[in-house]
């Protein structure tokens, strides 16, 4: 059987209703204000497999070529298992994933347009929704860029209570990376437990900064307020427990025989692979290579305190399964060190309320749930970025799916895919 | 700052840099041709004395006259970020080298500087538009791209002196006209 060539390509010019109705798959509706030919009309074209024009690249072309006994299927962009809006066009053969294309997008917002249109404080507010699930480490990275272009001093109490909330921060996003993915492998007990933790946590830095998801909390030079009697009492409550209810909320899943299973063994990413796709974060971690911006290149005051970066050699989805969980455990390790040596002093430094840097350019780094989160910012001056560059963990965390599901079944592709953690809102920018 | 590394950026690059190594607090920065960025790149990487192994970003950069291909890289070896500037890429016909055959993972960040300034990388084997709609022919993050509305503007004198010029055709103006006229289907 010869290759199956893409559908005939669909003018988009439609002229009449005939010609409507021959497109929508050939079936014959009696009258042409049919509600279904609209819909057909209109949800076919969106959600067809194969794009209705002619390929733009040879991969393209490739990718869109059926062999013998190959199908599509769409994956998303709706689908709750893809957490966000990503449509991954699967090329099946049997139950078995041949071949994907991610297609990404739907959520674009041409962020980095807008940040170089906005002036320096008002980029740290376009930030926050990109990673919505850690939107304080975005600020950080675009702070600290910034910093270095305005050449300011930090107080060393802002310091620490960016540390402190940051950990908090991650220590919520990793428990919802568990839940979400023991969710999309089929057990639903532990995201409930995870978005318990989840909302301590949020509620607390909703007393510290007055937002629970996006708190636009960081400014260039500080803090935007002090520490606060409700956060403290809070934290207080919440660290008593906090090491054991991790314990239990990671016992939940380690000791499940289903869980371990489907994931052992399941995508895996091997050293040299990882290194090559540019691979940031957990993911790294989980491949054998020891590479934490927090260590690697140290920022704020990192260096000054205790921890591990924890590493394993396995590189599947159960191993960045354990690496999330073990970076709990040093969280708490320095949430607890930052409030033994949180020094007194002012969260603010003193800048003026236009900000003009000297023309340069600089580059922030920082350690995010997901990976390594970088802001590149040119200044030509003016009080706006010239340019305003977003570098996202999770987008290049996303790009080893095409590497990682060939091969393996399409059930398994939620494992893999969920153990990556990709937030799209951050991907796509 | 690590003085060592521009001595060792100095030794192993002498012939390709173009302009000295510039150095601010925990950052290095090198320019150089874009013809030059393979082997730029692989000795970089591959150099016993320098490791660059990871590829923290890449960025494409519209100054206004030229266009930039930026490169971000980590290393074992030093304390500093390595800045690489692909600079002096024409506007009208932006070409640059792709960087896949060292790190895999350049493709995306290459599709995403080709969506967003039409900076075609030779070599890159699925160079098409990642994030904007494949019949989109503008490429926004371009200067002489301008926003329609003046509301994502700042109240200060923010608007450069670079956009201040005249839109080009087919850029996004001339799009939503298209779509104005358009008969209601």
């Amino acid at each position: 059987m010869p290759p199956r060539q893409p559908a005939p390509r669909k003018s988009k010019a439609r002229t009449t209703a005939a010609t409507d109705a021959a497109d929508a798959g050939g079936r014959q509706y009696a009258s042409t204000d049919d509600p279904r030919i609209m819909l057909d009309r209109q949800v076919g074209n969106l959600y067809e497999p194969i794009p209705p024009y002619p390929p733009r690249t040879e991969r393209e072309g490739e990718f869109y070529t059926l062999g013998d006994g190959e199908m599509f299927l769409n994956l998303g962009p709706h689908h709750p298992a893809t957490h966000g809006v990503l449509r991954l066009v699967l090329k099946l053969s049997g139950e078995q994933v041949v071949d994907v294309d991610p297609v990404l997008g739907y959520l674009h917002r041409g962020v980095e347009k807008i940040c170089e249109n906005s002036d320096y404080y008002h980029v740290l507010d376009q930030v926050d929704p990109l990673e919505y699930l850690s939107s304080l480490f975005q600020e950080w990275a675009a702070v600290l860029s910034f910093e270095k272009l305005v050449d300011v001093q930090v107080p060393r109490r802002a310091e620490y209570i960016r540390v402190l909330s940051g950990e908090l921060l991650r220590i919520a996003s990793h428990t919802l990376y568990m839940g979400f993915l023991a969710l999309d492998l089929g057990g639903l007990a532990p995201i409930l437990y995870s978005f318990i933790e989840r909302d301590e946590i949020v509620e607390m830095l909703a007393a510290l900064t007055g937002a629970r998801m996006l708190f636009n909390y960081y400014r260039i030079g500080g803090v935007n307020g002090d520490l606060n009697h409700e956060f403290m009492s809070r934290l207080g409550d919440w660290m008593s427990r906090a090491a054991g209810q991790t314990e239990a909320n990671a016992t939940l899943l380690n000791e499940n025989e289903i869980f371990v299973r489907r994931t052992r063994g399941v995508g895996v990413l091997d050293r040299a692979t990882a290194l090559q796709f540019g691979v940031t974060g957990g993911n790294l971690r989980a491949s054998g290579v020891p590479f934490d911006v927090r260590r690697a290149h140290p920022y704020s005051i990192y260096p000054e305190l205790e921890f591990n970066v924890p590493t394993r050699d396995e590189g599947d989805s159960l191993a960045r399964y354990l690496i999330r969980v073990d970076e709990i455990r040093e969280s708490i390790k320095i949430i607890d060190q930052c409030l033994n040596n949180m020094p007194d002093g002012p969260v603010m430094a003193k800048l003026p309320r236009l900000i003009r840097p000297r023309p340069g350019r600089s580059w922030g780094a920082v350690e995010g749930p997901r990976g390594m989160m970088g802001v590149y910012s040119i200044s030509d001056g003016s009080d706006q970025p010239f340019r305003f560059r977003i570098h996202d963990p999770s987008f290049v965390n996303l790009q080893t799916v095409p590497a990682l599901l060939p091969g393996n079944l399409l059930a398994d592709t939620m494992a893999i895919v969920a153990s990556l953690d990709p937030v799209l809102g951050g991907i796509d920018k | 700052m690590d003085l060592t590394l521009k001595t060792r950026l100095e030794a192993r690059l002498g012939d390709y840099l173009r302009g000295p190594v510039y150095q601010r607090r925990d950052e290095t920065e090198i320019r150089i041709e874009p013809d030059s960025v393979p082997d730029v790149l692989r000795i970089l990487r591959d150099a016993r004395d320098l490791r660059f192994e990871i590829l923290a970003d890449l960025a494409g950069v519209d100054t206004g006259d030229v266009m930039q291909v930026v490169y971000h890289l980590w290393s074992p070896m030093t304390t500093d970020w390595l800045r690489i500037i692909a600079d002096g890429i024409p506007r009208d016909d932006p070409r640059a080298p792709s960087a896949t055959f060292l790190w895999t993972g350049a493709e995306w960040l290459e599709r995403e500087a080709y969506d967003m300034f039409g900076i075609v990388f030779e070599g890159n084997r699925d160079l098409r538009r990642i994030f904007m709609p494949p019949d989109y022919t503008s490429f926004p993050l371009r200067k002489d791209f301008l926003l329609p509305d003046d509301a994502a503007r700042s109240t200060g004198a923010g608007v450069r002196q670079v956009e201040l010029g005249v839109r080009p055709t087919g850029a996004n103006g001339d799009a939503a006209d298209d779509i104005r006229r358009a008969p209601a289907s």
